[in-house]
């Protein structure tokens, strides 16, 4: 069974199955389905064939999202740093954009190591049941597969390889997916080092490090032979350490390295007819792989765990200057030879067709994944700013390497908000969907449930920061409506206060007729046309307004101090606003308020400012009379 | 992998409706035994019945929930002709660690229809408080309460005649300024030769009517349910519809066009962008995922099935879900908390203590289809 194939997933109620299915969608994610049978309208309606005092079940249905794991949450976070850093870079344009990207698409692998490493960790303590532990190794096999993926695709598409001679690249990645040969070895070489040939691991692991390029391992390893003084022993060694090596320290061509590895191989290959190793079959045998001998290389085959390791050891000894493009052909190969053509798992079919460049395969291939897009997002999204994708827009008709790219990063984000604590997360990858991203959070942002003040107002924010103006209006108002049918109106009104931010006037002006509902709603609505007055300019009525709501009963306690307050600026405004009698109701304002605790600093001010308006008046007020 | 949760309904015969309040967190279920019930998601995520009424004198067909903005409200329809708004009410005193005693009240009945009212839903947020229904007789009502803080009072506003009976009604959820109101509505009229079974209405600013835009000649079956996608900033609609043939995904461009601009209406293109006939009959019920970018199913088959959008004309068939009574896990089985294999690699996780329990899908294959690129 491919996993490619759409799935049909089953209910386990008989009710479901007899009667039929309906769904409807609850945000953000997820699926009710529950039995269903459409009646037409024109039936009788009378009780069903299904009805019965057996209730019928609802059945909640969403993904299993396993990045909502606690220990995965590092990862998300992490990778959600380096995902920023990546488009901030992108932005900056920078010179070695290249180099750049391939420092953070390291930095993506080595977030994947330490998630590998914590998984280990939590899996090896006690307090794990089987059932935890199972799921555990389902993530560490995940994860490892996609850091084995991730690494091959840093080296053929992110990296930039000198000369394409990608060998000394492949290596690294083999044995880094491969330790068990030099732990062996380290193992072996720690212990008892006397007749080590008697170990069972002894060969296998001289081979496993010969198939990897460990030629000085391999050589120490022969050293510990008991046999070591041998001649054909000696000889062996003699001939592994002149082995000609390339790198670009050496600074040798191609062309030169490749000269002096057929005379080496040549030389080996005269012996080996000369019968020279015939005596001892290992030794023998790893003359013969050194010199490319096909019975040879089928021999050593069951010594590989994968394709891919022999397909490593076989370039390395056979074509040590293989350039990136002919790596397809030769892993085609490989996996003939390993008789492996029909039985390739996923993670083979991937490294295969990342071996054969084909970037759409491997894209459709780890959607399939089961860690919720985690890696096909950001995967897609470096290979699409290292420029690797675009070169495809050529090649298949109708793709957009842009397109594609955003409708990861759209999936991957909503799934991020449909998480209680995510969210902020997943908002921030949104904002890199330069098509939708700012539709998406218009119809998600407004969705995520907030039960308290605190989470509302970060909802603002976000909604703020983005000048989505009329969701965050919204919000407000939603947040209006649950404090007014709670009774809660003064807290309501604290909020509108102390965040001055806090638009929802909106909602005030449309308070209507319903305003009169409740005193601190009328109060809240005289105080918005206050302000509006204000802001008009209009003082007059403006000071008419503050003083009938001083003179009303309505005013909540812990408004007083910012009401009398609001009197400074009238009382000492150019024109004179208040009257000797307004003044009057304003010192005895004060007078009955003194005791307010946030009064005391603002006493003196209001007292002089009144004082000073109350001469103006009684001024004016002679000169009219 | 799918996982599901069970909800036990407590409804006395088939759910005609579910439908969940704007975050998910609440949810109305209907049914023929004439109830509405009403669940709340707690902080562990179970789903616990809060309240339960009977809300009409015979099958309640929908119900569905007003935006948050006007507080919690929900309105139903129903084969005793009429609909009605609920508003929640919330007791004055919360015990200490509670939230007060709640119930809803019916804040008004709509009586207008003469048959059954089949489907009924509330406008879009920012044309105020509006409610449209549509029923048998063929009729679509538009109401709406001009005091948001007074729910008891509406008023019809408008009714328009369709020839045929109506079965159900969509909203234009579009947040752009650009698009006047719009509602689309489909009929089960199952003469072929009666035309077109889905129009298209939009209401026009300049003579303060609703105008009949189309009539979706392509669509001659009867339709039995049909929803608008959530508009992801597109300059075109999408139309889900479910008919007695198939689903069918239409796109509805409004078109740049000199005199209808001058007329103030409209004029629509329309394209069937997809049409899927996986149910092999009639299609119950569609229903749009919140970013519009996978609409559901459910058909006569038996199966709800998925489908999602990869571009502007290419849909592709993702998923389906079907009831299995062979894999129901015995009591036994489910009470117990340690991880029992239910037939068909199908197992119970339960997670410690009151957290929501979710039981883990079996899964068979489907044939090899086609799949995307």
């Amino acid at each position: 069974m491919s996993k490619s194939d759409p799935k049909t997933f089953l209910i386990p109620n008989e009710l479901c199955r007899r009667s039929g299915l309906g769904a409807s969608w609850l945000p953000i994610n997820q699926i009710a389905v529950f039995p269903h049978q459409q009646r037409s309208i024109r039936e009788k309606d009378v009780p069903s064939n299904f009805a019965s005092n057996n209730p019928s079940s609802i059945f909640s249905v969403r993904h299993n999202i396993i990045l909502f794991h606690p220990i995965l949450r590092k990862l998300v976070n992490e990778s959600n740093a380096t995902f920023i850093a990546v488009q901030s870079c992108v932005a900056s344009k920078p010179s070695d954009l290249k180099g750049d990207v391939l420092k953070l698409s390291r930095q993506y692998r080595s977030i994947i190591r330490a998630c590998l490493e914590n998984l280990q960790d939590e899996i090896s303590k006690s307090k794990v049941n089987n059932e935890e532990r199972d799921e555990l190794q389902n993530y560490i096999t995940i994860f490892y597969s996609i850091e084995c993926i991730w690494h091959l695709c840093e080296i053929l598409f992110i990296d930039v390889i000198p000369g394409n001679i990608v060998l000394p690249y492949l290596l690294d990645w083999v044995r880094f997916h491969f330790p068990r040969h030099e732990r062996n070895a380290a193992l072996l070489l720690s212990g008892d080092i006397s007749a080590l040939e008697l170990n069972e691991n002894y060969w296998p692991t001289v081979f496993g490090n010969l198939l990897q390029g460990r030629i000085k391992v391999v050589r120490t390893l022969l050293k510990q032979n008991s046999a070591a003084d041998t001649p054909i022993f000696q000889s062996v060694d003699q001939l592994l350490k002149a082995m000609p090596t390339y790198n670009i320290i050496n600074s040798i061509s191609v062309n030169e390295f490749n000269l002096q590895w057929r005379h080496w191989t040549m030389d080996i290959q005269l012996k080996i007819d000369a019968k020279q190793f015939i005596n001892n079959h290992n030794l023998d045998l790893l003359m013969r792989l050194i010199v490319g001998e096909e019975e040879a290389w089928a021999e050593i085959q069951s010594n590989c765990e994968a394709w891919y390791e022999f397909l490593a050891g076989w370039l390395f000894y056979t074509e040590p200057a293989v350039k990136t493009f002919e790596l397809g052909q030769f892993a085609k190969h490989s996996i003939s030879k390993m008789r492996l053509k029909d039985h390739l798992k996923h993670l083979d079919r991937v490294l295969l067709a990342a071996m054969e460049f084909d970037l759409l395969e491997v894209i459709k291939e780890i959607q399939l994944m089961t860690e919720n897009g985690w890696f096909v997002t950001h995967l897609t999204d470096i290979l699409h700013h290292s420029g690797r994708l675009s070169t495809l827009e050529n090649e298949v008709e109708n793709f957009a390497c842009d397109k594609l790219r955003e409708s990861f990063i759209l999936e991957y984000g909503t799934t991020l908000i449909g998480h209680s604590s995510l969210w902020e997360v997943g908002l921030s990858y949104l904002d890199f969907c330069p098509n939708n991203g700012v539709h998406a959070i218009e119809l998600l942002l407004p969705r995520i449930p907030f039960n308290t003040e605190v989470k509302a107002n970060k909802l603002i924010r976000e909604a703020k920061n983005r000048e989505l103006n009329h969701v965050a209006q919204s919000i407000c108002k939603i947040q209006g409506m649950k404090c007014l049918k709670r009774g809660r109106l003064d807290k309501f009104l604290k909020g509108y206060i102390e965040s001055g931010e806090l638009n929802s006037t909106d909602l005030l002006d449309n308070l209507g007729s319903c305003m009169l509902a409740s005193d601190r709603l009328i109060f809240l609505g005289k105080y918005n046309e206050f302000h509006k007055l204000y802001q008009a300019g209009e003082y007059k009525e403006c000071g008419h307004l503050l003083i009938s709501l001083l003179a009303s009963k309505i005013v909540p306690k812990y408004f007083w101090s910012i009401l009398l307050s609001e009197a400074i600026p009238l009382l000492e405004s150019e024109e004179l606003v208040f009257s000797s009698n307004d003044t009057y109701t304003i010192l005895h304002c004060l007078e009955e308020k003194e005791e307010i605790p946030q009064m005391t600093d603002k006493m003196s001010i209001l007292r002089l400012a009144a004082a000073r308006n109350l001469s103006r008046a009684l001024m004016y007020e002679a000169q009219m009379a | 992998m799918f996982e599901a949760q069970e909800i036990k309904a407590e409804h006395k015969d088939l759910i005609h409706d579910v439908s969940f309040d704007f975050y998910g967190d609440r949810m109305a279920t209907c049914s023929s035994d004439q109830f509405v019930k009403v669940w709340d998601k707690n902080g562990d995520g179970n789903w616990t019945l809060t309240s339960s009424f009977k809300a009409h004198s015979a099958s309640v067909w929908k119900v569905t929930w007003a935006n948050p903005e006007f507080g919690q409200v929900l309105a139903t329809c129903s084969f005793d002709r009429t609909a009605a708004v609920w508003e929640e009410i919330v007791g004055d005193t919360p015990g200490p660690g509670q939230r007060g005693t709640r119930h809803w009240v019916r804040r008004t009945n709509l009586v207008d229809s003469r048959t059954s009212v089949t489907d009924v839903k509330f406008g879009p947020k920012a044309q105020g408080l509006l409610l449209a229904t549509c029923s048998a007789e063929g009729i679509i009502r538009i109401y709406e309460a001009p005091d948001v803080m007074n729910l008891s009072q509406w008023t019809l506003q408008h009714e328009i005649h369709c020839k045929l009976p109506l079965s159900c009604l969509s909203w234009n959820p579009s947040l752009s300024r650009l698009h006047p109101p719009m509602i689309a509505v489909g009929s089960d009229d199952t003469n072929v030769n009666n035309g077109g079974k889905v129009f298209v209405y939009e209401y026009s600013e300049n003579s303060r009517r609703w105008v009949k835009l189309d009539t979706i000649s392509s669509i001659t079956d009867a339709v039995h349910d049909l929803e608008f996608s959530p508009n992801l900033g597109r300059s075109f609609h999408i139309l889900a519809v479910a008919t007695n043939r198939d689903l069918r995904i239409l796109n509805l461009t409004p078109l740049d066009d000199e005199q209808a601009s001058q007329n103030g209406v409209t004029k629509l293109d329309i394209q069937t962008a997809a049409q899927f006939n996986d149910h092999g009959g009639t299609v119950w019920r569609v229903c749009w995922n919140v970013t519009g970018t996978i609409v559901t199913s459910a058909g006569d088959d038996g199966f709800v099935r998925m489908f999602k959008m990869h571009s502007i004309n290419l849909w592709k068939s993702i998923t389906s879900i079907k009831g299995d009574g062979t894999q129901i896990p015995t009591a036994t089985e489910a009470t117990r908390s340690t991880s029992t294999a239910i037939p068909q690699a199908s197992s119970v996780s339960t997670l410690a203590g009151q957290t929501a329990r979710y039981i883990k899908l079996g899964s068979i294959s489907q044939p090899s289809r086609e799949q995307w690129y």
